[in-house]
């Protein structure tokens, strides 16, 4: 289940933020409220050794670029297998955001979603196909 | 280029002090003006970063002015988080150039040993956006933060990372008034304990109390402010589109340089916002001290050490020498001006010109002063 979050754009310049922001950071304007699909690419993430109080440490932490634009900061289970640039989904659980690894199946819808002609469809997979591969020889290697 | 100069420098030895915040401030604030041989400044500016939680004082420029034997000179008291010295040293220079004072006391300091780590991380916290906050950012979370995407993307390795903390540990040990007097090795570096992954504990400043201080005056002294500019971000980090440099700094850059009239080719050597040790290495790029990409390879190859082309944290920076908050930035300050006009003792190195680039929060409000030996 891929989550709908709340946003807000700015009319002058379309920087949408999450949450949503009163004014735009970048220009003294009222931002339009605003909502993006919880799934997005990893910018980067932590994991906290001493986590301040009211957390559990481990804590892991990921600044997470939404399908949309907006950047946003959440919470995830766990980081293995983890990197920059990984598909997350974004959940939420008691109004607290969580990335998760995006499951097979939950990948493959979003996939076909998004590719456009059966061309690119079938480049799509040979290209993840062939990386699977190599990733596996590696891994193997390793 | 502003008329102003630095007449007087003076700090405190910065660690785990015992003083009171207002006595340390007032050591520092004496020994500027003896330096500078007056008696009393025409106006005070103080810089604390949050002497309310820290120490429990408010009315903070009063009751520095009052404690140090000022009552009745104005006093006002500058804040922009952890480069809140710095800042202070904007206004005192701006009020000089503007020739509504003659002779300004620059003064900056914070008291934080005395109350348990996570307090004091809570308390520095208060300047990170409030959402990143309530999900546990820390000021090491977001380092942690933009530390993986600097290695992931710029390529940077954990070794150069870490040799810019031997490199500042071993510059401290150099230094009376530092923090720490011990260097350390690579492996300690490497091997210390991970604290927001992948930052370790020896890539992080301690923890200090210490106070510094200037004395700005009108009248030609032995150093000259040659331009000072700031540069600012939005607080959220999320916001950024790049978290591997910092706008704050090359925008303070900029603005520094130009009020200087030359680049970053005239500078011999900087302090530099180590708050984490990646912070140098991303410093050195965004000041064009050091070409993109090209940080921690003149960092390995010694570039930056006290012996090197462009020694960098002759002090031992904020890693080797502490990091009290509001002081930080003058105590760069105090540094440029005793290595310019050769009291750097063990430490010295040559040169006319130097550079001090301070940090506010995650990089939301940086300052870079250039001081040239007159």
């Amino acid at each position: 289940m891929i989550e709908t979050i709340e946003a807000s754009r700015c009319p002058r310049c379309d920087a949408v933020v999450a949450p949503p922001a009163t004014w735009c950071p970048w220009h003294p304007v009222p931002m339009t409220p605003t909502a993006v699909r919880g799934v997005g690419q990893v910018v980067s993430f932590t994991t906290l050794h001493a986590a301040p109080e009211g957390f559990r440490s481990p804590l892991h932490i990921a600044i997470v670029e939404l399908e949309g634009g907006a950047r946003f900061v959440c919470h995830g289970a766990e980081t293995r297998g983890l990197r920059i640039g990984s598909i997350v989904s974004i959940e939420a659980i008691d109004n607290i955001y969580y990335f998760a690894h995006m499951g097979a199946m939950e990948r493959a819808r979003l996939f076909w979603r998004r590719a456009g002609h059966a061309g690119d469809r079938v480049n799509a997979i040979a290209r993840s196909l062939a990386k699977r591969i190599v990733k596996g020889r590696a891994d193997a290697a390793s | 280029m502003p008329n102003v100069w630095i007449a007087g420098a003076g700090m405190t030895r910065i660690g785990r002090r015992s003083e009171r915040l207002g006595d340390l401030m007032a050591d520092a604030a004496h020994a500027a003006l003896a330096a500078a041989g007056r008696e009393r400044p025409d106006f005070i500016i103080v810089a604390t970063m949050n002497p309310e939680e820290f120490v429990g004082d408010g009315n903070f420029a009063s009751n520095i002015a009052t404690h140090m034997g000022f009552a009745e000179t104005p006093a006002l008291r500058v804040e922009t988080a952890t480069s809140s010295g710095a800042a202070a040293l904007y206004a005192g220079v701006a009020q000089v150039a503007a020739n509504l004072h003659r002779t300004v006391l620059v003064v900056g300091g914070e008291k934080m040993t005395h109350l348990p780590t996570p307090r004091v991380s809570e308390i520095i916290g208060r300047s990170i956006d409030p959402y990143e906050r309530a999900y546990g950012a820390t000021m090491p979370a977001l380092a942690g933060l933009v530390t993986r995407a600097l290695m992931a993307r710029r390529g940077v390795s954990a070794r150069e990372i870490a040799q810019v903390a031997v490199k500042n540990h071993a510059n401290a040990a150099r230094n009376p008034y530092a923090h720490f007097q011990q260097p350390v090795t690579l492996e300690e570096v490497m091997e210390s304990r991970m604290v927001a992954d992948p930052l370790r504990l020896l890539h992080c400043c301690p923890i200090s109390d210490g106070a510094a201080a200037v004395v700005l005056t009108s009248e030609r002294a032995a150093v000259k402010v040659a331009g000072i500019g700031q540069g600012a971000d939005a607080l959220a980090v999320r916001h950024r589109n790049d978290v591997t440099h910092f706008r704050a700094t090359r925008d303070a850059a900029r603005a520094a340089f130009a009020m200087a009239g030359f680049g970053p080719a005239r500078i011999d050597f900087a302090e530099i916002h180590d708050a984490f040790a990646p912070f140098e290495l991303i410093s050195l790029e965004d000041l064009g001290l050091v070409p993109a990409g090209k940080a921690g390879r003149a960092t390995m190859d010694g570039e930056t050490a006290l012996d090197g082309r462009l020694p960098i944290n002759p002090s031992g920076g904020l890693k080797g020498r502490g990091h009290p908050l509001a002081a930080t930035g003058l105590a760069q300050v105090v540094e440029c001006v005793w290595q310019l006009t050769g009291r750097g003792g063990q430490r010295q190195v040559q040169g006319s010109v130097a550079l001090a680039h301070s940090i506010g929060g995650l990089a939301t409000n940086n300052w870079v002063t250039i001081l040239e030996a007159a």
